[in-house]
Order: structure tokens, then C-alpha cells, then sequence
């Protein structure tokens, strides 16, 4: 167990394997609060597998994953999930499915039942907290809408929503916008840049910055454009029999949500990306790439 | 041309015209045979209608009651309130069992494990022919109707619950309700149940004809009132008169009951659609 609070995410030396398939091999990634971090990799190379493993789905074979000071061995309420398909609850409405958690989180179904006089007043506030995220996340003209009457982004938005509401230590964001046309898929990763922008407001003022992510995508642009650090991890590297490593970790610039969006100067980085993660002929020392491996708090 | 759209004025007339045809083709049938034979009772007229619908909403002959007081005492009243509750019970009891064991088999893998088997080798036994066996079991009061209708349908509904219960909700939804909080009794009541309740309603919808064969089937043999008591003794004397009247009650009540579950669906799952 590790007693560091700056941290919203350890994962301690993980490994995982599928009978003789090794899948992760001696994993350590470090996330301090207010991060939001791109993992990318090569087609099978286990970012899923580290992502359930994060989840508390499939805790590692070996190892161990902190947050909040205390170890994943299920999933909590302080890992947040968006994914990329069946993000929300077809039977509830966009606010309903925001004040979902705040439901799940502040009462019990014996308290609601039982005591229905005590949970009516809880249940106006949190339906109030929800428009208000709704809000920030630019829908709340589809407060009463169904999944079923929403476009793909909305969905993703919503769920965005459902998942923030809930204040994780860290919220996974499982290839959420794969699915989405190029306009929405810019339309959400602004969002990404806004909740970023509030982070470092945060810092600034001296609290505690509000939104840590793990975002897994296979969009090298989207990585780098959203995130203010990049992970590739990748089976591409000497010992990678014994499954995939971090094999890069490097800042990535960081664009206010203002910011013209060109992606001209990440050609470095992503040629760099490239020859790293993804180049099966690169078998590379993986630290060679690693320069955020051990942050200091 | 297939499934070519049609207006909904077209849509109402064709459906008005199939039922005048249908009274027209009766009617035809019914001055035919009375033709032949003046005391034909196989297809009655609108007079012997009439006469039948005086028979079945009247009080005996030796009771002294009027008005409302004599229509309880009529042979449609009781047989409506037997065969209808007895309905309503069997379907309530074998739909609570279904639920309940369908979603335990959903959610927990020994509970599947163990109930897998016998429902699959129950689901193929007709249960009118385990009539002997409830007859044996429950005697022959409402116990035994309620135990033909809940069982008769337990199998079939149970698997349809269970494999909602299954496959309807995702592996996703379920750990996400986890990251929001929700306890494993919460995952099962508002996630799980809320999903696949429109489902569940679909499938009751389905179970209540067999709900309604089994139960005419065993009053049938078995018993001294109800719809299938009545149906049975009326066509022996054959009183077609009667019977008619009684299978177009039998036909508006189902279409009532369909009507009442769809409508409850519709309310209950907004999301659903149609």
C-alpha cells in the first residue's frame, strides 16, 4: 500500500497473464492528480487488459494498483469508466442517468424504500447537480431525452457527465470517442482541454486540481492533443515475450481549449511515437523513452 | 406491392371490412342451415342470442333475487369470477417464482448451474398432462389451478427471464453501476430488473393464452363452475348459443388483458418504444 496522496493512480509493478499468455509485464505508471494521461499501443498489446486491471475487473497476477492510499481489488466508486459503446442506461434520461451515481453513492435501497421521505429531498438536489453537469458538458437542452433519442456524442458526453458527477480519483476513458464522426470527436476532445483548463485554474488557486484521466486511444493526434503526457506500452521491446512494457512516457504540449487546433507540431513527437511503440523492428531498451517513469510528487 | 406502406383511413376500413365479412359470411351461414332445418341450434341467430345472453345473465330459477342482486347469482358472473381468478392467481404466483428464480439464474452461476437442467426437462412435458399429478397433490380446489397455471408456465417464462436477465444487460453495465456505487441488491434492482422489465412484460403477454388453455383444459374435466365447466356441458346440449357468447367473452377479456399488460409496458418503460 503506498500512503502518497499526490498520487491519484499507482500501479505498482504489475504483470498479467492468460495461462501461458503473458500479457503485462512489470508495469509501474505513476499519476499524479490533475493529470490526464494518453496511454496508445499497438493492437493487442494489453492496454484493455491494463485498463480492467485499473478498473478492478481483473486485478493483476502480480503487483499491485493504489488509489486514494488504498489497493483496487473490485470496481469502486473511485474509478470512473467511460467506454466506448453502452456507456449509459437506456431506461433512464440524461439526467436521470448523470444523478444515477449520486443516487447509488448517498442512499440504499432499503433507505429509499423504507424511508422515502428522507431520500425525495436528496433526490430534487441531485437531479439539480445533474443539470448543472449537464450544463458544463453543453447539453442541457437534452436533460429528458433517452439514450435511444441522442446522437452518438451526446451519448458520450452524458456518460462523461455520469462518470465526473461522481468526483473519481480517476476516471478511465476506454477509446470514447472511436465510434464518433471527426466534428464530434473535436467537440469532445475541446471538452477534455476544458476540464484540463479547470484543473490548472485549480492548481493555481492552491486546491487540489479536480480531474485526473486515463484516456486509452489509437489516435496518435487525439493523444497528444488531449492529454498532457503520453504512455505507449507495447510488446515491441527486448524481453517482450514476457509481454507488453511502458515502453514511452514523455510529456505531451499542453493547448488551451482556445488554441487553433494544429496538429503540424506533434510531427516530432509522433514519428517518435511511432518508432517506439509501434515499429515491431525497434526492439529498444524500453527506458531509453521514459523520462516520467518515476515522477517526484 | 411488399409491405408497401398504407394510410391509416385504408388500414381502418380493411379492418372494419373483415369483421362485416366475417358477421356477413355467419349470418349467410346461419339462414342456410335454418332453411334446411327451422330447429337449427348449431349457428344461432340474433333471437337465440339473445335467448342465450338471457340465460347466462339471470338468476335460477328458484332464487327471488332482482336486479344486480340476481345477475351475481347468474351463471356468467360466478363462472367469470372462478375461471378469472383463478387466472389471476396462477399467473401472479408462477410470474413471482419466474422472477424471482429468473434473475437469481442470471445473476449467480451455481444458481443456473443447478436450475438449468430440470427447467429445460419440465419445459418439454405439456402441463395439462401432469394434470393427474397436481390432481393428486392439491385435490381439486383452487390450489390446483393456481399449481397447473404458476407451474404450467414456470419453465417457459423462467428461461425467457433468466436469459434477459443474461444477455440483455452488459458485463459494461454492470461495472459501471459498481463505479457509481451501487451495491450488489442495487446492480440487481436498478440496473438489471429496470432493463429487462420491459421484456418481462412481453413475455407474461405471451404466457397468458397457454395460462388460459391449461385453465379451460382442467375446468373442462374437473370442475363444477367456470368458462370451461360451462362450455363443456353447453356444448354437450349444444346450446351454440351460449357457447358463442362465452368465446367472444373469452376473446374480449384476453384482448382487454393484452391490452392492460401493453399499456402497463408502455408506462413502466417509457424507453422502450413499441
Amino acid at each position: 500500500m503506498t500512503d502518497n496522496p499526490p498520487l491519484a493512480l499507482d500501479v505498482q509493478n504489475v504483470f498479467h497473464w492468460f495461462g501461458a499468455n503473458k500479457v503485462l509485464n512489470d508495469i509501474q505508471l505513476q499519476i499524479p492528480h490533475g493529470h490526464i494521461v494518453a496511454v496508445v499501443g499497438p493492437s493487442g498489446c494489453g492496454k484493455s487488459t491494463l485498463l480492467r486491471a485499473i478498473l478492478g475487473t481483473h486485478p493483476p497476477r502480480q503487483g499491485q494498483i493504489v488509489t486514494g492510499g488504498k489497493r483496487i481489488t473490485k470496481p469502486t466508486r473511485d474509478v470512473g469508466i467511460v467506454y466506448q459503446h453502452y456507456s449509459l442506461y437506456d431506461f433512464l434520461t440524461s439526467r436521470e442517468n448523470v444523478a444515477f451515481g449520486l443516487m447509488l453513492d448517498q442512499t440504499s435501497l432499503p433507505q429509499r424504500f423504507l424511508a422515502p421521505w428522507s431520500w425525495w429531498p436528496l433526490r430534487r438536489q441531485h437531479l439539480e447537480q445533474a443539470d448543472a453537469f449537464l450544463e458544463k458538458v453543453g447539453l442541457a437542452a437534452a436533460a429528458a431525452r433517452y439514450p435511444h433519442e441522442m446522437s452518438g456524442g451526446m451519448r458520450q458526453r452524458v456518460a462523461i457527465a455520469q462518470a465526473l458527477i461522481m468526483e473519481p480519483k480517476i476516471l478511465l476513458l476506454d477509446e470514447p470517442f472511436g465510434a464518433l464522426d471527426e466534428a464530434t470527436r473535436e467537440e469532445l476532445q475541446i471538452m477534455l482541454l476544458r476540464l484540463y483548463e479547470e484543473n490548472r485554474e485549480a492548481e493555481q488557486r492552491g486546491d487540489q486540481p479536480p480531474f485526473t484521466i486515463l484516456i486509452v486511444t489509437h489516435e496518435l493526434n487525439e493523444a497528444i492533443y488531449v492529454s498532457n503526457r503520453v504512455v505507449g506500452l507495447s510488446q515491441y521491446h527486448h524481453g517482450g515475450e514476457q509481454g507488453a512494457t511502458i515502453v514511452y512516457d514523455k510529456p505531451a504540449p499542453v493547448f488551451s481549449p482556445d488554441d487553433p487546433r494544429d496538429f503540424g507540431p506533434f510531427h516530432a513527437q509522433k514519428e517518435e511515437l511511432r518508432t517506439a511503440v509501434f515499429d515491431p523492428e525497434n526492439l529498444q531498451h524500453h527506458s531509453d523513452y521514459l523520462q516520467l517513469l518515476k515522477p517526484t510528487a | 406491392m411488399i409491405r408497401q406502406p398504407i394510410s391509416p383511413t385504408t388500414k381502418v376500413i380493411l379492418g372494419l371490412a373483415s369483421v362485416l365479412c366475417l358477421i356477413a359470411g355467419y349470418a349467410w351461414l346461419s339462414h342456410r342451415l335454418r332453411v334446411v332445418n327451422p330447429k337449427n341450434t348449431a349457428m344461432p341467430n340474433l333471437t337465440q342470442f339473445v335467448e342465450g345472453w338471457d340465460r347466462i345473465t339471470r338468476a335460477p330459477r328458484n332464487s327471488e333475487a332482482i336486479g344486480l342482486e340476481a345477475f351475481r347469482e347468474s351463471w356468467l358472473w360466478e363462472d367469470l369470477c372462478a375461471t378469472y381468478g383463478r387466472l389471476i392467481l396462477g399467473l401472479a404466483t408462477g410470474v413471482l417464482l419466474s422472477l424471482v428464480i429468473g434473475i437469481a439464474m442470471g445473476c449467480l452461476t451455481p444458481v443456473e448451474a443447478f436450475f438449468v437442467p430440470p427447467l429445460s426437462f419440465f419445459a418439454k412435458i405439456p402441463p395439462t398432462a401432469m394434470l393427474a399429478v397436481y390432481f393428486v397433490a392439491f385435490g381439486t380446489d383452487i390450489q390446483l389451478f393456481v399449481a397447473l397455471i404458476a407451474l404450467g408456465i414456470f419453465p417457459t417464462l423462467t428461461q425467457s427471464i433468466y436469459q434477459a436477465a443474461k444477455k440483455d444487460v452488459t458485463s459494461h453495465a454492470i461495472d459501471k453501476a459498481y463505479t457509481l456505487g451501487a451495491s450488489h441488491a442495487e446492480v440487481i434492482w436498478n440496473v438489471i430488473l429496470r432493463q429487462i422489465l420491459p421484456r418481462i412484460i412481453e413475455n407474461v403477454r405471451l404466457q397468458v393464452g397457454p395460462a388460459m388453455v391449461f385453465l379451460i383444459a382442467a375446468e373442462w374435466l374437473l370442475t363444477d363452475v367456470g368458462f370451461g365447466y360451462r362450455l363443456r356441458l353447453q356444448s354437450r346440449l349444444l346450446n351454440m348459443n351460449v357457447v358463442y357468447i362465452y368465446l367472444v367473452i373469452l376473446g374480449m377479456t384476453g384482448f382487454v388483458f393484452d391490452w392492460l399488460l401493453s399499456v402497463t409496458r408502455r408506462k413502466l418503460s417509457p424507453w422502450f418504444g413499441e
